[in-house]
């Protein structure tokens, strides 16, 4: 089977991924074909730019056991790029295909394109501090994170769907799959955070915060000290280099002190706020704006002057 | 009694990098190595399950000379011998390269009922090795794992992803990737520090893996590095009033279209 | 001639520098308030084999030479020199029951001390200008079977929370030369500590006077020979003054880091105040006393390890450290200026600390005698 592979297992990032799946298309001529396990995610893909679609079909719908499957439909050979979800099972699935094929893969790529007939892609080392262009023979396997791309506009003419028939791996038996708590709340999806870090004192005075939020239209994120240590929010809120990756219009951080782990998960959004009462915190160099102030005299004035211009 | 193989890396501290001012490429003379932080936590795991369960510790590496410094580090840390590969390739062995070195030095040492590495290394973090050892050694893989246990010759590992937590329960050898939140590295005792000289090390020549010349060549090669410097406006309001800070503020950001 | 550490030597510097930042960083400014005897990090010292550094394996200990406990000493004293103190005065009681005690006093102290499970304290000092001379020195009486102790012991580290006393004594008030050592149960009746004083600094390190009224010790509490205390205390005092001096450039060099650091940040007359010459010369002298004192110190500990005559060049570094222990100090201080005159930043505290290593053990002025004698 020949061309671009398109794989994730979350359908969303699936159907982003098609925007460079498409732009390679572009580049070398080849088709794109996604791979999926479910079958309303199939629709979407081949309804939003996938020449063909193949609904593994098994019968266990553990992702990470469908890997020996993925490489079954590509192991005959023309396969030149995977472009897979950067979900941690994502991952896992794109190595084990990376192995199988014994070709290179680039993890956590933030762009894709093809330059003397290789793949070059751009992804970050030495946890945040470097950038770096990464160059792989074809065929190559790529991960890239959710939201790296919005989805493609819907193709002209929907692509065919194909069911096959899939053996997930037998030798792994999962169980107890309990999701994490929280509210289920997407700081990666929102347009505006207010993050909150150790400057804070206590618990209870995470209120000024979620009043600043409020008068923002925000939602609130952390360092991750405040989740992982102090366990005042829940870790999907945590903004950092082993937690999400955010890209607002505005991130207001709030007594975060602005260590390279915490920035690289917030240095792409548009603008930067930070307040925080030592003006030799790191935070300020990675702020467009920045107030050097105690957060508990500066918040609620912030609050009050937001909401008094109707802070939409 | 679970015989282990630690993989792990020797990686330079990524705090003591510096970014060259002018063409941004990065400053390494100062880098200090160390274990690279989650193949500690690797190490600490199979420590306590061989606390716990008897059996064996072993470590490998593949690397350049440089991680001839690692070796009593490793060893103060519980593991009672460790395997060292040292081959110029390893300067710039991609994924690829490190997984095929590995897996070629686990079959020539196992069988092994348990191969433990870190979720992903602290310098390029691919997070790929677990994986692709599972898949080029033909072994089930739990990967991104914060809870291991052992009841005999089946392993339960509770892995933590985005969204879940799940319990992968396999029985016979398995590859598994830990979290650095799976335990809290002990810091060696001296009698631990001064033991590792006694414990052996043994290299492992490259030439005696059976391995080509195409299996040793990246497919990955990293053509630019260069180190991320912000560029923002750095716009700092430090009044003593703290009111005309946030009036200031207030304006900048309508200023900026963003309210 | 290597003035390098030995690969053994360096992990186990390495090791303490990890120890440090792990357990006594978050404690050290916390300990400078509370005062409160640390007993959870004692323990982890003990866990992780610092408390039998000195001591052979057989009795449980790392069998690590002189010149690793020096660097250990200086590696905890950048974090907690309290901390460090507590262990020296520890080692002092476990090495002086290692070496002169029977096998019974072995037995009973050694590995205890080793596991931290029983604190210890060397009980040298008088009120008195100098111990077993004049009306201030404990006076060990014998009696049937034994000693009673009667008279006060100052100025002991450890005391309060030790359950062991090694404790110096004359045997006969007019014979400065019957200084005779005993090892001493903190519960015995007649031991009472007196009220802990409110030291300069090392504060987490009790500093305590021992009363002993009337204390009756069996002929078995004798540490060693009778008569022989003099040598016993000659010999781990030389000892413990070398470590001290470790303690003196540990902190010294903590307070050149520190002050390095702030002055690449601080800005004034738009650069950083390292620019400035002035700032420039206190830092210079300041790192070049610590590197000196340091290979003095390593010298030093070599001839121990050497089992070579050591104690004119141990006067030698606490002469050099008594001169300018406090000096790097105020010149560290003289760095960070307004700032750093803060307790909130470490440097204050660092300058309290310094002031007990080169006070503490001998006075400033002894090592010139020592070091004039030997050469003159």
């Amino acid at each position: 089977m020949a061309g671009i592979f398109v794989f994730s297992e979350d359908g969303a990032l699936a159907k982003q991924l098609l925007t460079p799946a498409l732009e390679l298309k572009q580049q070398l001529s080849q088709p794109v074909t996604a791979v999926t396990s479910s079958e309303a995610d199939a629709k979407e893909l081949a309804a939003f730019g996938a020449d063909k679609v193949l609904v593994l079909q098994a019968a266990s719908g553990w992702t990470e056991g469908l890997s020996e499957a993925i490489y079954g439909l590509v192991s005959g050979g023309g396969a030149s790029i995977f472009l897979v979800g950067g979900t941690l099972r994502g991952k896992h699935v794109a190595a084990y295909l990376a192995a199988k094929l014994n070709v290179g893969m680039s993890t956590d790529a933030k762009s894709v394109k093809i330059e003397g007939g290789k793949l070059l892609s751009t992804r970050l080392l030495y946890a945040g501090l470097a950038l770096c262009d990464e160059e792989l023979a074809l065929p190559a396997v790529v991960t890239m994170p959710p939201r790296t791309f919005l989805p493609p506009s819907p193709a002209a003419k929907a692509g065919t769907v194909e069911t096959v028939k899939a053996e997930s791996d037998g030798r792994i038996a999962i169980s107890d799959v309990t999701a994490h708590g929280g509210t289920g709340v997407d700081i990666a999806g929102v347009t505006k955070l207010v993050a909150v870090g150790r400057g804070f004192r206590k618990q209870e005075d995470l209120k000024l915060a979620e009043d600043l939020a409020g008068a923002l239209q925000a939602e609130i994120a952390c360092s991750r000290p405040v989740a992982e240590d102090e366990h005042w929010l829940p870790i999907e809120r945590y903004v950092g280099i082993s937690g999400h990756i955010v890209k607002p219009e505005l991130y207001l951080a709030v007594g975060i002190s602005g260590q390279v782990q915490h920035m690289v998960g917030a240095r792409e959004s548009k603008v930067i706020v930070a307040v925080n009462n030592d003006e030799h915190a790191p935070i300020f160099e990675g702020a467009d704006y920045g107030i050097v102030g105690d957060l508990y005299e500066v918040l609620p004035l912030l609050t009050a002057a937001v909401g008094k211009n109707g802070g939409r | 009694m679970p015989k282990c193989l630690v993989c792990y890396k020797w990686t330079l501290d990524e705090k003591d990098i510096k970014i060259k001012p002018g063409d941004l490429s990065l400053d390494t003379s100062r880098a200090k190595g160390k274990i690279s932080d989650f193949d500690r936590n690797a190490i600490e795991e199979a420590t306590l399950i061989q606390e716990q369960h008897g059996g064996a510790v072993h470590a490998l590496t593949y690397g350049t000379s440089a991680v001839k410094q690692s070796l009593k580090d490793v060893l103060s840390r519980g593991p009672e011998t460790v395997y060292w590969i040292v081959d110029n390739s390893a300067e710039t062995a991609d994924a690829c390269v490190t997984a095929n070195v590995l897996a070629a030095a686990i079959r020539k040492l196992g069988p092994y009922d348990l191969i433990i590495c870190g979720e992903g290394s602290s310098d390029l973090f691919n997070q790929q090795t677990a994986a692709r050892l599972g898949a080029l050694l033909g072994l089930p893989c739990v990967t991104y794992v914060e809870k291991l246990s052992v009841d005999g010759d089946t392993v339960k590992a509770t892995r933590k992803l985005a969204d879940c937590t799940e319990v992968a329960t396999v029985k016979g050898p398995v590859v598994v990737s830990v979290l650095g939140t799976i335990n809290k590295p002990r810091i060696p005792s001296l009698k631990q520090v001064l033991g590792a000289a006694k414990k052996p090390n043994k290299e492992i020549k490259i030439a005696d893996l059976g391995l080509n010349a195409e299996a040793l060549q990246s497919k990955a090669v990293h053509k630019s590095v260069k180190g991320f410097v912000a560029k923002r406006k750095n716009i700092v309001y430090k009044e003593p009033n703290a009111a005309a800070n946030v009036g200031k503020l207030t304006s900048s950001l309508a200023a900026e279209g963003v309210r | 001639m290597n003035f390098q550490l030995t690969e053994e030597q360096q992990l186990i510097e390495q090791s303490a520098h990890d120890f440090a930042k792990e357990y006594l960083d978050p404690i050290t400014g916390q300990l400078d308030h509370t005062v409160e005897f640390p007993m959870a990090v004692v323990k982890e010292l003990a866990n992780h084999d610092f408390l039998g550094l000195h001591l052979p394996i057989e009795v449980g200990g790392a069998g690590a030479g002189f010149v690793s406990y020096v660097a250990v000493i200086e590696g905890l004293s950048r974090s907690c020199a309290a901390v460090a103190s507590i262990m020296n005065n520890q080692a002092m009681a476990s090495y002086a029951i290692q070496h002169w005690g029977s096998e019974v006093q072995k037995k009973q102290y050694v590995q205890a001390l080793v596991k931290g499970e029983t604190i210890g304290a060397f009980a040298i000092y008088e009120h008195g200008p100098t111990p077993g001379i004049g009306p201030d020195a404990l006076v060990a009486t014998k009696s049937d079977g034994g000693y009673a102790l009667k008279g006060t012991k100052a100025y002991v580290r450890n005391a309060g929370v030790a359950a062991v006393y090694v404790v110096f004594a004359v045997t006969d008030p007019a014979d400065p030369k019957s200084l005779t050592a005993f090892v001493v149960d903190a519960g015995v009746k007649g031991l009472r500590v007196g009220e802990a004083l409110t030291t300069m600094g090392l504060k987490g390190c009790p500093v305590a006077d021992v009363i002993f009224d009337n204390v009756t010790v069996p002929d078995t509490a004798v540490l060693g020979a009778v008569k022989s205390g003099g040598d016993v205390a000659a010999r781990v005092l030389a000892l413990a003054s070398v470590a001290e001096a470790a303690q003196t450039v540990g902190i010294g060099q903590a307070a050149v880091e520190h002050a390095a650091v702030y002055a690449k940040q601080r800005v004034q007359f738009g650069k950083p105040v390292a620019t400035l010459q002035p700032v420039q010369t206190l830092l210079a002298e300041a790192a070049t006393d610590c590197y000196l004192a340091r290979l003095g110190l390593r010298s030093t500990a070599q001839l121990v390890e050497d089992g070579k005559p050591f104690e004119t060049e141990a006067a030698m570094v606490k002469s050099f450290l008594a001169r300018l222990g406090s000096k790097i100090l105020i010149d560290t201080c003289q760095v960070e200026g307004g700032m750093g005159y803060s307790e909130t930043m470490p440097l204050p505290r660092l300058f309290r600390d310094i002031a007990g290593t080169t006070l503490l053990d001998a006075p400033a002025d002894f090592p010139d005698y020592a070091i004039a004698a030997s050469i003159a």
